[in-house]
């Protein structure tokens, strides 16, 4: 049992919640409350600001969750029913509490979510891992979780999982890896030796991000281009959260934007395509849309819109346009 | 009370309670919320209930026996989120499918799964965990203070009509019409392919399985009446993989046409392995002949195009026909 109730010493007293307009769902608030008490015990005196960063809310929004917690367990319960939150300075500090020092297991949704990721990514622990998130469901929404599982369906996996597995556990260890890869541009395999920071998805391809040591910069591979995966025993440090964020927003960039003028019958769908970047909608209800993949993948991209699609400009990309349909035509000239 | 703070101080009551708490002990806990001896008192306590479920606390009913008085409670091992046990390699998988999904922008279940990497972060340190937190917090604020896109919105919408089986009505622009249809559908999975999201179902306007392409669905609302009641069952022979898995010349949109296609060599494996796993492969002097079954014969015809001068359609007549067709009239804009 807990000790007696202690009232926060260096904050005035808690402001009554306000009514106000009602929030969108108080289960979302219960959400985070059930994993700010569990994180501000585990981690005694953190900061209101890092409290709320993980907490996906405001500074505010928090300060409105401590004293929503304060209100928790007030009569009819005893005074030592619940939770002893108190904010000192910029610091929040929860003591004797017993109930919630743990988080609640996944819903069926939030482990079905993890589990339809990480089969879509795919690695030899992926049974493992989706059998664990299963087994962290209460026992008797396990069967919804099988159902919802079979509901959402990321994608087959890039690679085999021995390479996926392989890759997985150097970017665990922070291990350097020795990649037989197939480049696109030279049509031939070559020998990388790569730190593997992280996993990427990118117009609908898996990317693996690392630093290339023979060319000393990050770079990004096409996982599904990755034809063996040796570890190596080199370790790495890796970048920080903030680099490898950056990162997962890498672009294909290659010089300037190609420019594609889009049918009207074609343009709803065509501007909902991953990469690609509206300019301006025609006044027939057409569009012009940008690409920076490089004008081989832009003349890909408007001959796969079945001739309702042309590249317009720059003009280089424009020339390699025409000069591929006009090739691809002669083709048919002979039936 | 409000309710967030009755379904708070329940779980906290039920957490603490070392015997079940039988339903007279929790009226007189909650005098103003569960009063009275109706119905109405005990519907509104099995409502609560549920949505403790949905916040992953499961509440249960214990009958009483010798040892035990009859009531309500909750098993601790039910409710705390346990250790997953998994090496860091697997944890490792997890982390970075689950960033992976988040960074993407669209993801079903995209709250959930921002929850439990939350959630999995705090129950377990490994390389990966602290730039997936930060992924999940980055998505829970950004759902509020932005108006997500459609597709972000649709994804939202369908999950929850997938998860409870309601019906969704829906606007679409097909590929293949220039007017808009409605239909209702009975929404059975959402899956990935080439970045992109679609919605399989069953479509009550073709009495048949069909799949949508989410940026092409116009407007969507959900069957509102009877929120906890599934308006249908799954098919039982359905498999959403198996949808998945097709390309797009096999959406069921005529019958049956077997066609083939022209490669010059070297084909580059990617190539080859574009037409999928169901074609039929001949070597011919200085080309690959790749026969495939099309039940979408302008899906393969777009598929050929965009592989530029090495590819051409050989037959049927009718589609060689068209793609010359397409190609002469992008010919003619050049000019």
């Amino acid at each position: 049992m807990t000790g007696p109730r202690r009232r926060p010493p260096a904050r005035p007293a808690a402001a009554p919640v306000d009514p106000g307009p009602p929030r969108p769902d108080p289960r979302d608030r219960l959400r985070r409350v059930l994993f700010l008490v569990p994180y501000a015990v585990r981690h005694p005196g953190c900061t209101v600001k890092d409290l709320a960063r993980r907490c996906a809310c405001t500074e505010k929004e928090l300060l409105e969750d401590l004293d929503f917690l304060l209100n928790v367990g007030s009569p009819p319960f005893g005074p030592d029913d619940f939770l002893d939150v108190y904010v000192e300075g910029d610091r929040v500090h929860v003591a004797l509490h017993q109930s919630f020092s743990r988080p609640p297991r996944f819903t069926e949704s939030e482990a079905a979510a993890l589990a339809a990721a990480a089969e879509g990514l795919g690695g030899e622990g992926r049974e493992r891992a989706v059998k664990a998130l299963r087994d962290s469901v209460p026992k008797d929404r396990r069967a919804s979780f099988d159902e919802l599982s079979r509901r959402i369906y990321a994608g087959a996996p890039p690679a085999p999982d021995s390479v996926l597995g392989r890759l997985q556990r150097a970017m665990a260890d922070r291990r350097a890896v020795r990649l037989a890869y197939h480049s696109a541009s030279r049509d031939a395999e070559t020998d990388r030796v790569v730190h593997p920071y992280t996993l990427a998805q990118r117009f609908g391809h898996w990317y693996l991000y690392g630093h290339d040591e023979e060319r000393g910069k990050p770079l990004a591979f096409r996982v599904d281009r990755i034809r063996g995966c040796q570890p190596l025993s080199q370790r790495f440090e890796p970048p920080g959260e903030a680099e490898l964020s950056r990162m997962r927003l890498f672009s294909e960039t290659s010089g300037e934007p190609a420019s594609i003028r889009i049918a009207p019958g074609a343009t709803a769908w065509a501007i909902a395509r991953p990469g690609i970047r509206p300019v301006r909608r025609e006044e027939d209800g057409g569009a012009v849309v940008e690409v920076t993949a490089g004008e081989e993948w832009a003349t890909r991209f408007a001959l796969s819109l079945g001739g309702q699609a042309e590249v317009v400009g720059p003009p280089a990309a424009r020339r390699h346009f025409a000069e591929r349909v006009r090739r691809t035509l002669a083709r048919y000239r002979t039936t | 009370m409000h309710k967030d703070q009755r379904l708070l101080d329940l779980a906290a009551l039920l957490l603490k309670a070392a015997e079940p708490v039988s339903w007279r002990e929790i009226q007189e806990q909650f005098p103003e919320d569960y009063a009275g001896k109706g119905e109405a008192a005990i519907r509104k306590f099995e409502r609560d209930k549920a949505d403790l479920l949905e916040l992953g606390i499961p509440v249960r009913y214990a009958a009483g026996d010798e040892d035990l008085p009859a009531g309500y409670l909750i098993d601790k091992d039910e409710f705390y989120l346990p250790d997953l046990k998994l090496p860091p390699e697997d944890l490792a998988l997890l982390y970075v499918a689950g960033s992976a999904a988040l960074a993407q922008g669209t993801f079903p279940y995209a709250r959930d799964l921002a929850q439990a990497l939350n959630k999995l972060s705090f129950a377990a340190s490994a390389p990966g965990a602290s730039e997936s937190a930060a992924q999940a917090a980055r998505r829970l604020s950004a759902a509020e203070t932005e108006a997500p896109p459609a597709v972000v919105r649709w994804l939202e919408e369908l999950s929850r009509a997938i998860a409870h089986k309601k019906r969704v009505h829906l606007r679409y622009r097909g590929a293949e019409r220039p007017e808009d249809t409605e239909r209702e559908v009975d929404p059975y999975g959402l899956f990935q392919n080439g970045g992109a999201w679609y919605l399989t179902g069953w479509c009550h306007l073709r009495e048949d399985i069909r799949t949508f392409h989410l940026s092409r669905i116009v407007s969507l609302s959900v069957n509102s009446a009877t929120p906890r009641t599934p308006d249908f069952d799954v098919r039982g022979d359905f498999s959403l993989a198996e949808v998945a898995a097709r390309e797009p010349w096999e959406f069921r949109v005529h019958a049956p046409v077997r066609c083939r296609v022209l490669l010059d060599t070297p084909v580059s494996d990617e190539v080859l392995a574009s037409f999928g796993p169901r074609k039929k492969v001949r070597e011919e002097e200085g080309a690959l002949e790749v026969e495939v079954e099309a039940t979408n014969s302008e899906g393969l015809l777009r598929h050929v195009l965009s592989l530029g001068p090495a590819a051409e359609i050989r037959s049927p007549r009718a589609l060689r026909e068209r793609a010359r067709q397409v190609l002469a009239e992008l010919v003619e804009g050049l000019s």
